[in-house]
Order: structure tokens, then sequence, then C-alpha cells
């Protein structure tokens, strides 16, 4: 009688182990746990992931226009500053690429020349596609007019990149034709 | 009497540790965890970047499967380990996306697809399940390693042969002449992942069978 009363309480905690729906007991505590760290983790990342796009346009703002003293955003485009006078405008440009979207922005002087183009983010083919971000590329769009914007073999003075055709097309095309709107409402807006 | 069991557990945990990085190297000798190694090692930084990732989720996860090993109810031991895997992957991929965005991106879905590496689930099984904490974290950070320095490898021949330079967080640390100007982009491309990689097991094969002979 003894001798099993001693056992009961040595396997007490093994019985729990053994009972049938200990497993779904601590599956679920576990998913439980892993769920609230989670959300946790989330809440705290929530605010830097969201800002992170808005720091780095202004962040590009200030490379592209040195002189910036404030912006203002008019719906489609951003107006540039320098004191009390327009230094030119920047707006994004969302193009269709190789391997999804490609978002950039583009600086323009007030006669409507590009200043600077950046690549934002893109999910082109790493090392190919993904050489569109190289200033040796983007550099290619500083200075030029609407007429200028397209391919070499197009007729353009823009030099695709070896074996990215398409993502470099897709960035030249999607400025052009984001640029002409651009100056359709900057004109008609004065 | 202490001292010497202290000795042979350090000795113990260097050994597991370096077990990982080439008796049990993943990726040359185990031969797993090949999804990620094929498709991020087209560069040096995300070869590091994914590199990265995997330490801390082996190691997060090994800990904890480790502790829970003698409460964890064999019937469920597979879905407990995938949860425990994957709150690791989310926290990386969230703390990646908030703190180094350009890696987040470059590395796309295959910061999620951690969560299936089978590098991860079989060191779970395999070892942490078994094993106490301590020689848990030996072990995840040896495959760990081990995984890096494999990405390491692959990714080095396929940056220099595919764009002829190689280059680190944005420095380039050397580029060839002739090749960066027409590089051979086919490494860069999913089939040089293949290439290169064959051409390394071969190689990392043929080097064990003159060491054995």
């Amino acid at each position: 009688m003894e001798k099993e009363n001693n056992t009961d309480r040595k396997s007490a905690g093994s019985k729990i182990l053994a009972s049938k729906i200990y497993p779904l007991v601590f599956l679920v505590v576990i998913v439980l746990i892993s769920v609230s760290l989670v959300m946790v983790i989330g809440n705290m990342t929530q605010a830097k992931i969201a800002g992170q796009r808005d720091a780095e346009i202004l962040k590009q703002l200030n490379i592209i226009f040195p002189e910036m003293t404030d912006f203002k955003y008019l719906d489609q485009y951003y107006e540039i500053y320098a004191g009390n006078d327009v230094a030119g405008f920047a707006f994004t440009v969302t193009g269709k690429g190789y391997g999804g979207d490609i978002n950039m922005l583009a600086g323009i002087d007030t006669n409507y020349n590009v200043k600077a183009l950046t690549i934002l983010s893109n999910t082109e083919t790493p090392g190919l596609g993904t050489r569109i971000e190289e200033s040796a590329f983007t550099d290619q769009f500083k200075g030029l007019g609407l007429q200028d914007i397209s391919l070499s073999k197009d007729g353009g003075k823009i030099d695709a990149i070896t074996g990215a055709t398409i993502s470099s097309k897709a960035v030249t095309d999607a400025l052009r034709g984001q640029l002409e709107e651009i100056i359709e409402i900057i004109k008609n807006g004065n | 009497m202490n001292q010497l069991k202290e000795t042979t557990t350090g000795k113990k945990f260097w050994v597991e540790f370096a077990k990982g990085i080439i008796i049990t190297n993943p990726v040359f000798v185990l031969v797993l965890g090949l999804c990620p190694t094929l498709a991020v090692t087209s560069s040096i930084d995300n070869a590091l970047g994914m590199g990265a990732g995997v330490i801390f989720v082996l190691l997060g996860s090994n800990i904890i499967i480790s502790l829970i090993r003698k409460i964890t109810p064999a019937m469920v031991r597979i879905p407990v380990f995938i949860v425990v895997i994957a709150t690791f992957v989310t926290i990386l991929s969230l703390v990646f996306e908030a703190y180094i965005p350009p890696l987040y991106e470059s590395l796309g879905i295959y910061l999620a697809l951690i969560v299936v590496n089978c590098i991860i689930l079989g060191r779970a099984e395999a070892f942490a399940q078994k094993s106490s904490v301590l020689y848990s974290i030996a072990d995840a950070l040896g495959i760990g390693i081990g995984f890096t320095i494999s990405l390491l490898i692959v990714s080095f021949f396929r940056e220099i042969l595919g764009t002829g330079s190689l280059s680190v967080f944005g420095f380039t640390l050397f580029s060839i002449p002739v090749l960066s100007e027409t590089p051979m982009a086919f490494f860069i491309m999913p089939p040089g992942a293949f290439l290169v990689l064959g051409l390394l097991l071969a190689l990392f094969r043929w080097l064990g069978v003159l060491k054995n002979e």
C-alpha cells in the first residue's frame, strides 16, 4: 500500500505528460507564447518600418537638392524650395520591371530637365537587373530633357545594362511617361 | 574532480562546435539547405545576411527546443519545432525590415523560407531535442558558421565570375580589368549557381576521398 503511494507521488509529473490531451495543451501553449511574442515585436517595429520609406524619400530629396530648405507635397509631386524660390520638383515613379515593381524617385529642375534619378526599391534579378541602382546607370539621366529619355536603341540617350534590357527599359519608359504627366500637371497648375 | 568535469565539458563544447564547420558541414557534407545556397549566393552581401539570419534562428530554436525537450510530447514535436522556428524567423524578418531594409529586400522570400530550411529543422530533430542547452548552443554556432562559410565560398566565385568584381557592403574590394567590362553574367543567374555548387561539391568530395586514402 505504502509502496503504491510512493510510485503515485513520483509519477505525478509523468502522469500529466502521459495524459491524452497533454500534447494538445502543450501545442496550444507554445502557439500562444509564439503569437504574443511576435505581436510585441511587431508593435515595436511597426512605426520604424512605416517611417523607413518616408525617411528614405526625405534623405534622397536632400541629396538631389542640396540647397533644399523646405518642400511641399502637392498631390502627385514634391515642390522643392531653396529659401523663397522654387528650386525644382520631385516625384515618385513606379515601373514594371522583369521581377516586379521598380520604385524610383526623380528630381527635375525648373526647366523640366532631370537632375537625378534614384531607385528606391526593386525586385529585379540580383546582379543583373539590380544594377539599375548603380550610379553608372542612373547618372546617364542627369541633365536630360523629356525627348532624350529612352534607350539608345530606341533613339534616346540611355545605354541599357548588358543582360538587363527589360529592367533598363522599364526604368526609362516609366520615367518618361511619368515626367510627361508631371510637366503637364505643373504647367496647368501655374 | 569538478575541475576535470569542467574541462571535459569545455572540450566537448568545442568538439561539437568544430564538427559543424568541417566534419558535418551542412552544405558540402550533409548537403542540406541547398535552396538558399543556390538562391541567395549571387553576392557576398546576400550570403552574409542569410548566414547571419540562419545563425540567429538556429541558435534561438536550438536553445528553446533543448530547454523544453523533456516536456515536449513526441507526438507533436514536429509542429512544436516549426512554431518555435517560425517565431524566430518572423522576429528576424521584422527586425531586418525595420533596421536593414536593403538586405530585407535583396533576401526577399528566402528570409521567410528559413522556416522550412532543413538545416534548422534537422538540427532540432537530430540534436537539440536530445542534448543539453550548452551543447545545443555549440551545435547551432558550428552548423550556422559552417553554413555561412559555405554560402561565402559559393558567392565568392559567383560574384567574381558573374560581375568581374568583389564588393562588400558597397565597398568595392577589387575589380578584374577585362572581366568587369564583359562579365560572365551566366554565373549570377540560377544555372551558374548549380554549376558552381556542383563543382565545389565534387571538389570537396574529391578532397575527402584523397584524405581517406
